[in-house]
């Protein structure tokens, strides 16, 4: 079985957010870079399938020169070649053309990628990828079986679980507890750098530029009111916080 | 719970100031890359995220329980011994044909302190099994290293170290233990021991101790004790199997007043007289091996104060950013809201002296830990290697102590910045007052390394050691001179220097006169002069390559406050620590032997 799994290098989940340029790039400065973590699920269930099944698995990365560290890290956890996209990955639809473009050539069973990144939350990029390779796409994926050229998948719905199936090529959104994490061990780490990493150029050229990012706006603070001063908290709720 | 330790301070110690990539070009760790060095911490943050962090607080409330001669331990143990063994971490600095990675031990001891300052008391249960395992791969008959260290450092068993007894606690020549020699070549193990740490669990199928024993007959003291494998479960008659119970008893459990999570276990062999022993290596050399596995050990207890007092720095920090009360001291004016109490300038005091503490016990330990390297790089036996073997030897006493004693303080200050709620257990300040108190006693207490390194240490190979760290001081003094505002530092360590071989010649002057006890008296105190004058040392060479980097780089602002405050803590370490050596040179050649005297004076009643 073939596996391309999609990975992004996202800031990790307590760095300090702020911004450069006129509030128009992200400061990159003092932020440690983490595989996105639904990412890391798909990889994760990657790796368990191949082990099961046989095959390969391809990562893929749509980004600059800075992911590499992220790529390597997927390489130590099973992966065995990587492919970089060397671009800044501007908006859903260009990295889903890019992703797009290297599936059509290289025929792969299965695409899988977290159901969302974790920067910018899209989460419409397997949708964009699927339509543009004119195969199916499930998201998001909770469980995932292979059975010869079926997928057995069960995924997250409104209020609920839904069991289905699918037959291969497909797109698929993952999230936990599609697998168990998985950690890079020495043995990875030590042969993680003897691994392929292709680096290619982009396809195209993104659609979208930013205009300005903007923080929310700060929590303000916690104030306690009695339960039986219920009109107080109304008033406030109508002169404070204006939210009545 | 938040930054526990700062990776920024770890890459800077590594790359920067150690500049662990050279270790690369030599043979021994050829197969390295630095980016794999990174990808190993990162490997440790992983584990310390989704293992050690959450279970820090539940393991230390729901403390193990003897029940029925089973210890049961808390459930994340379990996940966390199998992740590192899985990861190939439990013995990632083996040699390759160990079951290692040959990772530089600095490296292993960065990943370390990832792991510790999550949750200090769960690294204790592969540090043990790592030591142990490495102890058999050393000494060990090939037959005991296929047959337990190759299990061990894939975490599937787990290891202990049985030295103490209740009579041999410091004194390990008074060790009882008798292994009692069988006609084929194994030993009948009889005796107790105590204080033993993992010393049963029920994480793992079997626990192989590793114990001290007397053969019967041998000599006595400490030329007459031996090593010994002794697991909970040995082979059956076929050896298919270790599933035959080789009567080693859980007699009872220490209620410990910190790291509660590793238990403490009273251990009974042989009280069926069903205790079966392997001999380590040669007999009545057991010490001499043990030795081997105890100087590791001691950086690691090093280590353990310092993760402990980089997590208690950091909670303390963020409570100090975020907790208002008082005003400014110029400032009366009571209308105004009240100030962050990081702004008080005695909070500044306990939070630079954590932050001294930490990054200082971190630099000289990571020091330490790179001469390990140097001396597997060079080759354990050459030439080249012998003066880090030589310094490593002397400094290893003090890289424990130092950390484990001002370790102990640092957590203290920390929790002095939090004021009655850091009293309480809704902040993890007072765990970790308890989790670090150990590490003063831990693998020889504060008094043994005191007499170690006076009585010892400075004096080996003729004072070969201490002229070897201090060419290497003078070099980190000639280059702060070049520096404007690094040279009144270093002149200041030049003095300290001087006046630290003055006091070490007054004292091995009354040594020459035979007089052990006058010149041993106050060996705890010539300790922390060590202490804190090699402290001194490795704070300016980090502040010489913050200086470089300032001079030399177009930084960003984090990275330029970065710097700065690596010499702004420098130089708090100097006119807040290094002062205190006026007061300790005093009393070190102060000939008035009050404590030597105070016994036949009737002053303790």
């Amino acid at each position: 079985m073939k596996i391309l799994v999609c990975v992004t290098s996202v800031p990790d989940t307590t760095a300090k957010i702020s911004f450069t340029d006129g509030d128009t790039k992200f400061n990159k400065a003092g932020v440690t870079y983490i595989t996105g973590p639904y990412d890391d699920y798909a990889l994760s269930r990657a790796v368990e399938l191949k082990e099961q099944h046989g095959g390969t698995v391809t990562v893929l990365n749509v980004g600059e020169a800075d992911a590499e560290p992220v790529i390597r890290k997927c390489l130590a956890i099973g992966a065995d070649d990587a492919i970089r996209v060397n671009c800044e990955a501007t908006d859903s639809y260009f990295v889903a053309t890019q992703i797009a473009n290297i599936a059509a050539q290289e025929k792969y069973d299965l695409i899988l990628m977290g159901r969302e990144s974790i920067d910018f939350n899209s989460g419409v990029v397997h949708g964009l990828v699927a339509e543009l390779l004119g195969i199916p796409s499930l998201s998001p994926v909770m469980k995932l079986d292979i059975e010869g050229s079926t997928a057995k998948i069960t995924r997250e719905i409104e209020g609920g679980k839904e069991n289905l199936e699918a037959s291969l090529p497909l797109v698929l959104g993952c999230q936990e507890p599609i697998a168990e994490w998985k950690i890079p061990n020495m043995r990875g780490i030590m042969t993680a750098r003897t691994k392929p990493l292709k680096v290619i150029e982009p396809v195209g050229e993104g659609l979208t530029s930013t205009d300005k990012y903007e923080l929310p706006a700060p929590k303000g603070a916690c104030k306690m009111i009695l339960a039986e001063n219920a009109e107080e908290l109304i008033t406030l709720l109508k002169t404070e916080a204006k939210v009545l | 719970m938040n930054k526990q330790y700062s990776r920024r301070n770890l890459d800077f110690m590594l790359k920067e100031v150690l500049q662990v990539a050279e270790l690369t070009k030599f043979s021994y760790f050829q197969d390295y890359t630095p980016d794999m060095f990174d990808m190993v911490l990162d490997t440790a943050e992983e584990i310390a995220d989704k293992i050690l962090r959450n279970a820090y607080v539940s393991s230390d409330r729901n403390q193990p329980q003897l029940i029925n001669g089973q210890v049961k331990v808390h459930p994340a143990v379990k996940d966390y011994v199998k992740a590192m063994g899985d990861a190939g971490m439990i013995a990632a600095t083996f040699d390759y044909e160990n079951g290692g990675q040959q990772l530089p031990t600095v490296v292993n001891a960065a990943s370390e302190m990832i792991r510790g300052s999550a949750n200090n008391a769960f690294v204790m249960f592969t540090g043990l099994t790592a030591g142990s395992a490495n102890l058999i791969f050393s000494f060990g008959s090939d037959e005991l290293k296929e047959k337990y260290a190759q299990r061990m450092v894939t975490g599937e068993w787990t290891g202990s170290m049985c030295l103490t007894e209740p009579q041999a606690g410091s004194s390990l020549s008074d060790v009882i233990t008798t292994a009692f020699p069988q006609s084929d070549g194994t030993f009948k193990i009889k005796g107790q021991k105590v204080f033993i740490s993992a010393g049963d669990h029920d994480i793992a199928d079997n626990i192989i101790h590793l114990v001290l024993a007397r053969i019967e007959g041998a000599p006595l003291g400490t030329k007459g004790i031996s090593l010994f494998v002794v697991p909970k479960f040995r082979a059956n008659a076929n050896g298919t199997e270790f599933n035959v119970d080789n009567d080693v008893i859980s007699t009872g459990i220490y209620h410990k007043m910190g790291q509660k999570a590793t238990p403490a276990m009273h251990l009974t062999f042989g009280d069926k007289d069903n205790s079966i022993g392997y001999l380590v290596g040669e007999a009545n050399k057991g010490l001499s091996y043990m030795f081997q596995m105890m100087n590791e050990a001691r950086l690691g207890v090093g280590m353990g104060g310092t993760y402990i007092a980089s997590a208690a720095y950091y909670a303390s920090l963020e409570y100090a950013k975020e907790r208002p009360q008082g005003r400014k001291l110029n400032n009366k004016n009571l209308e105004e809201e009240q100030t962050y109490i990081i702004n008080h300038p005695d909070v500044k005091r306990m939070l630079l002296f954590q932050k001294a503490v930490v990054e200082g016990s971190l630099a000289l330990l990571l020091e330490c830990y790179h001469w390990q390297d140097m001396i597997h790089a060079l080759g354990k036996t050459s030439e080249e290697a012998k003066p880090y073997q030589l310094m490593l030897d002397l400094m290893t006493t003090v890289a424990k102590t130092y950390p484990a004693e001002m370790g102990i303080k640092a957590v203290n200050e920390g929790l002095q910045v939090l004021g009655g709620y850091g009293y309480t257990e809704d902040f993890p300040l007072e765990q970790m007052a308890r989790d670090v108190r150990i590490m003063s006693i831990y693998e020889g207490t504060t008094g043994i390394h005191s007499l170690n390194l006076l009585g010892r240490g400075v004096t080996l190979n003729n004072g070969k050691a201490p002229q070897l760290l201090f060419n290497e001081i003078m070099k980190s003094i000639e280059l702060a001179n070049t520096f404007d505002e690094l040279k009144p530092y270093a002149e200041k360590l030049e003095k300290e220097l001087g006046r630290l071989q003055k006091v070490t010649m007054h004292l091995l002057s009354i040594a020459a006169k035979g007089d052990n006890e006058a010149f041993l008296a106050d060996a705890n105190l010539y300790m922390e002069f060590f202490g804190i004058t090699t402290v001194a040392w490795i704070w300016l060479k980090q502040a010489i390559v913050a200086k470089q980097a300032l001079i030399t780089q177009s930084l960003e602002e984090s990275e330029t406050s970065f710097y700065e405050s690596k010499i702004h803590t420098m130089k708090f370490f100097y006119h807040y620590e290094l002062i205190k050596n006026y007061a300790l040179a005093t009393r070190l050649t102060d000939n008035t032997l009050l404590t030597v005297d105070s016994e036949k004076l009737g002053v303790f009643q």
